[in-house]
């Protein structure tokens, strides 16, 4: 134990531990303050990328085959659920195809460019996913070189599932919205409620007991219930409208009862994530 | 007559191969391994360090500048927060490798050697990210939901790879 505590051993441990602590300090301002890390870091990042493609390839190809087989015994009934879906849905492709092609008249006629609603995708796969408790991190194989900006929205499957939060030149980390740090996801968000009421907010917090997205301080009148849509708002920075979030599952009192607290069940399901889109606003 | 390939060699590539199983085995069992509310992690990267540090020689390895190296790359590709694993890392396995030294070199002090790193490993982790404020989850959540499934994971893995690896350093102490 004295040799443990040896005076050199102690002046070692401090200047590690203030090290420490100014390191993540920095990085922690770097990533609230600059759009893109350091060169030095990039370069690092990308090279890393590259090496983790080798690894990650028939690791995620042996993902692939247990999937497919999976798939394969579903598939009968699958196939029985979907069929009546089928009908319904070419009905809506429909009316939609007609509906966006009446907007874009109009938006012509009224001289109206582009609203918040448009934006087109890119597409990317998932390298790795950040091995972490605290840090819900994917990091996926498009960065700079193909226009992903810091803070633009990523879509998987149905819906929304988080933002960029740091781009190299060919890769990016995406901070899924189940991550529970108090300086991440504030995503503009927007209830559609009972009688086509429209209720505005922003996400504050993840519940990751329960798996849900919270919506507070809602001081609107305006009713909403159990299976309202979640999209997002399009109000403040880089996030288009209209990107699916999910559906209400719980309205409650936030603790002094003066605001409304809303549960909203996330569409995409988080942890399985193989492709990614990132929205880029028109 | 075929030359030896020297140790140093299959640790360091071995040491990459698990740094990036690490991210990939998170990615694909993210369904298992990030079930709410608990969370498993796997260190796979910290498992090869410390078995490195039990068979092989830690001088000739360079064990320490290794653990900083991969530890300051965790931290970059990995997290994106500078100054944790860089330190964490060369901690635990100078921590494990004064215990192991003291205690009969067999698998049951391993065992409770790793145990040991791995705890320190993930409650300095926790601290951390708890003092610049990625996580606001309480004590009794990180021990439950946390810590102890991430023991049990990591536990079974060491089970599984100890043997294999302790005959890989025997094989080549020559």
């Amino acid at each position: 134990m004295q040799k443990f505590f040896s005076s050199r051993k102690l002046v070692i441990v401090v200047v590690c531990l203030i090290v420490s602590f100014g390191l993540m300090s920095l990085s922690v301002a770097i990533r609230d303050k600059r759009n893109t890390p350091p060169l030095v870091q990039q370069f690092g990042n990308d090279i890393v990328g590259f090496a983790d493609r080798i690894v990650a390839a028939p690791m995620n190809g042996i993902h692939h085959g247990f999937v497919s087989t999976k798939n394969l015994l579903n598939t009968y009934q699958e196939n029985a659920r979907l069929k009546s879906k089928v009908d319904q849905l070419t009905q809506t492709q429909v009316k939609d195809q007609v509906l966006t092609r009446e907007n874009k008249q109009l938006k012509r006629q009224l001289n109206v460019g582009s609203t918040l609603t448009g934006y087109e995708k890119i597409n990317a796969a998932v390298i790795t996913r950040t091995p972490s408790t605290w840090a819900s991190q994917i990091i996926i194989n498009k960065g700079q070189a193909s226009g992903i900006k810091k803070n633009m929205p990523v879509i998987a499957g149905p819906g929304l599932i988080g933002t960029v939060a740091e781009v190299n030149k060919t890769n990016s980390k995406v901070v899924l919205i189940s991550n529970t740090a108090e300086n991440s996801n504030r995503f503009a968000i927007q209830v559609l409620g009972d009688n086509s009421k429209v209720v505005n907010g922003i996400i504050t917090s993840y519940d990751s007991a329960t798996n849900r997205i919270v919506m507070g301080n809602i001081t609107s009148k305006a009713k909403l219930s159990v299976g309202n849509r979640v999209t997002t708002s399009g109000l403040g920075g880089v996030i288009p409208k209209g990107i699916y979030v999910g559906k209400v599952s719980k309205v409650a009192q936030d603790d002094y009862g003066l605001a409304k607290k809303v549960y909203i069940k996330p569409a995409a399901n988080l942890n399985d994530i193989e492709v990614v889109s990132v929205a880029v606003r028109d | 007559m075929k030359r030896k390939v020297p140790i140093a060699i299959y640790f360091v590539i071995g040491q990459f191969i698990a740094f990036f199983l690490d991210g990939s085995l998170s990615q694909i069992l993210s369904g298992v391994l990030f079930k709410y509310p608990n969370s498993m992690v796997p260190y796979l990267t910290v498992l090869w360090l410390i078995l490195a540090a039990f068979f092989g020689n830690v001088k000739k390895l360079h064990l320490y500048t290794w653990a900083a190296i991969i530890g300051f790359i965790f931290d970059m590709y990995y997290t994106g927060l500078f100054g944790v694993y860089v330190f964490i890392f060369p901690l635990v396995v100078y921590l494990c490798q004064m215990v192991y030294q003291i205690l009969p070199p067999n698998f049951m002090s391993g065992f409770l050697v790793y145990f040991l790193g791995i705890t320190v490993l993930v409650s300095l982790g926790y601290m951390a990210n708890a003092f610049i404020g990625e996580t606001d989850s309480s004590i009794a959540q990180f021990l439950v939901n946390t810590l102890a499934p991430t023991l049990a994971l990591n536990l079974v893995l060491l089970a599984i790879v100890y043997f294999p690896v302790e005959t890989l350093y025997r094989t080549h102490r020559q």
